[in-house]
């Protein structure tokens, strides 16, 4: 078992990084002028924090693993909400 | 970086299938409690159904994980279930995080110089009482030629 700080700290700029470089790429497609730019910005913020993340010296079994239930809580939560429509469009 | 994962060693079970259902549990929890307090009728009781289904998951999951004196053999490994809990919840904070940060610098940014583009000198040359009558007037030789 990891040291749960690095997990903590290590997935918590994942979540940053991946809202950056997602809203970063809509901002920047989207946007105009300043607004594109301010996207631009948050796209290259989203990659380098990507960059330092896996580049860290940190266990990368442990990331992979984490990254692993991450995608399974995302997963999960996508599936709740499609029963709770398919609840709801049902009825 | 070595992206190697432990996989046949009890991962996928431990990581991602625990993560699956405790998604599952809170999706279900949030959506139908929202459901059975904002619902009515035929809703409501759906959304009554949804959060039973919801803690169902959730309690499954611990019993699945801990020791809870239920007689029912543990899948996952205690240990392990709370790395992966705890990776998921630290994602989920920066995923806010990042958002919050991005929607603080957007509303920050002056994006109302974009209005300098518009080429506003012609709409101060524009004589309101003029177009009004030549509105009433296409608006009057309409209804005339309807009535013919």
């Amino acid at each position: 078992m990891a040291e749960t700080s690095e997990i903590a700290i290590s997935m918590l700029i994942v979540g940053s990084a991946l809202s950056m470089l997602l809203m970063g790429l809509l901002i920047s497609y989207y946007g105009s002028s300043k607004t594109r730019n301010v996207g631009i910005l948050f796209l290259a913020l989203g990659i380098a924090l990507m960059y330092y993340v896996t580049s860290m010296a940190y266990d990368s079994v442990v990331f992979m693993n984490s990254i692993l239930a991450f995608v399974g809580g995302m997963l999960g939560g996508i599936i709740g909400i499609v029963i709770f429509l398919v609840a709801i469009i049902k009825s | 970086m070595d992206m190697s994962t432990e996989i046949g060693d009890g991962v996928i079970m431990d990581y991602f299938v625990s993560m699956l259902l405790i998604g599952i549990g809170v999706a279900l929890l949030a959506t139908g409690l929202f459901t059975s307090y904002f619902g009515a009728g035929k809703s409501q009781k759906i959304g009554l159904g949804l959060l039973v289904t919801g803690i169902l998951a959730i309690i499954i999951t611990y019993i699945l994980t801990f020791e809870a004196g239920t007689g029912v053999t543990t899948q996952f490994d205690d240990g392990v279930f709370m790395d992966a809990l705890v990776s998921g919840i630290s994602a989920l904070a920066g995923m806010i995080i990042g958002m919050f940060v991005i929607l603080f610098v957007l509303m920050k940014v002056d994006t109302v110089d974009d209005l300098e583009d518009l080429d506003l000198e012609d709409l101060e040359d524009l004589d309101l009482d003029e177009e009004l009558k030549k509105l009433e007037k296409e608006l009057n030789a309409d209804s005339s030629g309807e009535e013919e």
